[in-house]
């Protein structure tokens, strides 16, 4: 599902949050949206399910516009996990957490036995979420939101709170999401662990759009560093070890800038010993 | 020894898995340590038990003692931001800058004394510029920054952050991580964190916790080996390495550098495969 914001600005009583966004996300994409504390970011995302409205402005999930339905209706577009998962859990049980969304929208819970795979949750359906350490509680917001079967996820932070482990768990899950052809938006500062799964990327600062388009075209560009840095957006560490190491192409994790320093080693050892060859002919 | 954890055992309920498990553990003064290990391991219990915050969990059982030289009552006590911050702030006051001030008035200092901290502690965190904006209307970022000042501010001897930069910025986060550097100087830190370089930047030692236990206790580059890698996040730099070590590259063959923590030598070390 398409989404675009067209000229979105919206205010808080005391701030301006957003201004004058105008941007579109493809469908089926994982975008991931940056920028300093403060930048915008939540605001962006709860306009996408029409918690919150534009004031000035329209944000349209495909044909639909936030501003023709309620909150309710939108739940069928788009499913937002909160940035404190405290704020989103209820239920009496994880089971019953993972199912809810889906319910509510008439939806067959198709998903919640998948999700609760993806996320190593099997053992805790039959507990209180409210009882469950803050990664798991975590997980389940998620998990819940991603269980709805939307054809939009929102993830609000996703990764904070999580060690490695349970980042692998949302990795897979993000996977499964993109390989459903959902929308992912996921709005974040972990970009060191996020890059990998990102197809485009939103730079926001103080409420204004510095960078929408594709990630590798955003790496490509001789300015990414200043962008970013205007954004407070550190640069990720893995494109600045690329750099350092003279890797040829960005790469967005360890593994893959590994595989690529041992390949063109490969590469440079086959000429080397080619170019042996036709000196000894 | 500011806080001395002697066989310390917890559960939260009667026949419930413990949380904790026979912990052994000194903080001493002006001694920073940092507690990784994955989620479920203890670390926010071990972070509430030094806090003496178990208060709210009535049914919880331990055994075992926590001996300390620093009164949570009293100045110079203990300040802890938990995880879950947003639960911190009052949302009882209009603006910030009250908000900072709220423990050190529970605490009767003069107001002059007041604002002298609440400044310092706005500066140190680097949000002045929030000082007079309502905390309900702040991102989940600026509020994790306010609760921050606010236990700054009390002045504590002992400061525990439960995951202090989980919703940081990057920028935020580096900025942070150079006031801790700064602040184990005149106190004691004890900070759960997976997060590598603020490990990095601030440890004088990292406690691993496993399912309640201390797997490990020592200096970053001193503990890592292949069991306790799992339980603790490298930095991007160590990884690479370690990647390229288990990849079994004729370059990386030496393994004692599986770990290394320097980006210099890492970077080095990597560039040798090219």
């Amino acid at each position: 599902m398409k989404i675009v914001y067209d000229g979105v600005s919206f205010s808080y009583p005391s701030k301006t949050a957003l201004k004058n966004v105008s941007c579109e996300i493809s469908p089926g994409s994982v975008a991931l949206v940056v920028g300093h504390n403060g930048s915008g970011k939540s605001t962006f995302l709860k306009l996408m399910n029409g918690i919150l409205k534009p004031t000035q402005g329209d944000v349209r999930l495909e044909d639909v516009n936030t501003r023709d339905k309620r909150v309710s209706e939108l739940a069928r577009y788009c499913a937002l996990s909160f940035q404190n998962p405290d704020d989103q859990l209820f239920a009496s049980t994880v089971m019953k957490e993972l199912r809810f969304g889906s319910e509510n929208i008439m939806g067959d819970g198709s998903l919640v036995d998948v999700v609760s795979e993806i996320l190593h949750l099997e053992n805790y359906l039959q507990v209180n979420p409210l009882s469950l350490n803050y990664a798991l509680r975590r997980l389940v917001a998620i998990g819940g939101s991603m269980a709805m079967d939307t054809p939009v996820l929102a993830l609000d932070e996703p990764t904070a709170g999580l060690s490695q482990r349970e980042k692998a768990y949302l990795g897979s899950l993000i996977s499964h999401a993109k390989g459903l052809r959902k929308t992912v938006v996921i709005v974040t500062h972990d970009l060191n662990f996020l890059l990998p799964f990102a197809d485009e990327i939103l730079m926001l600062s103080q409420g204004e759009l510095r960078y929408s388009g594709g990630r590798d075209n955003l790496f490509n560009r001789k300015d990414a560093r200043v962008l970013m840095a205007g954004c407070g957006v550190s640069y990720p560490i893995y494109a600045r070890i690329s750099s350092a190491v003279e890797a040829g192409k960005y790469c967005f994790d360890a593994k893959e800038l590994v595989h690529e320093l041992i390949k063109r080693k490969a590469g440079a050892t086959r000429r080397t010993n080619g170019r042996h060859q036709l000196e000894g002919a | 020894m500011l806080i001395s954890f002697m066989d310390f055992s917890l559960a939260y309920s009667e026949g419930s898995a413990p949380a904790l498990k026979h912990i052994d553990l000194e903080i001493n003064e002006r001694e920073s340590l940092v507690v990784s290990g994955l989620s479920g391991a203890g670390k926010s219990t071990l972070c509430l038990a030094a806090a003496d915050s178990l208060a709210s969990y009535p049914a919880a059982v331990t055994s075992g003692e926590i001996m300390r030289k620093v009164d949570s009552a009293s100045n110079g006590g203990t300040a802890i931001v938990m995880q879950n911050f947003y639960a911190q702030i009052t949302y009882l006051r209009s603006t910030v800058f009250e908000e900072v001030a709220f423990p050190c008035e529970n605490k009767g200092l003069p107001r002059d004394e007041i604002i002298r901290r609440v400044e310092e502690a706005l500066g140190r965190i680097g949000i002045g510029h929030l000082a007079d904006r309502n905390p309900l209307e702040l991102s989940g970022g600026e509020k994790q920054k306010v609760v921050l000042a606010t236990a700054l501010a009390m002045k504590p001897a002992l400061l525990i952050l439960d995951e202090p930069i989980s919703q940081l910025d990057p920028e935020s986060a580096a900025h942070l991580a150079d006031v801790l550097a700064e602040l184990k100087k005149e106190i004691a830190l004890l900070i759960a964190e997976n997060d590598p370089y603020l490990t990095l930047k601030v440890a004088d030692r990292v406690v691993v916790l496993s399912e309640g236990e201390v797997i490990a206790d020592g200096a970053f580059g001193r503990i890592l080996e292949p069991g306790i890698e799992e339980h603790v996040e490298l930095p991007a730099w160590t990884r690479c390495v370690s990647e390229a070590v288990k990849e079994k590259h004729p370059d990386m063959e030496d393994s004692t550098k599986r770990y290394e923590l320097s980006y210099k030598s890492a970077i080095a070390a990597l560039r040798g495969i090219r």
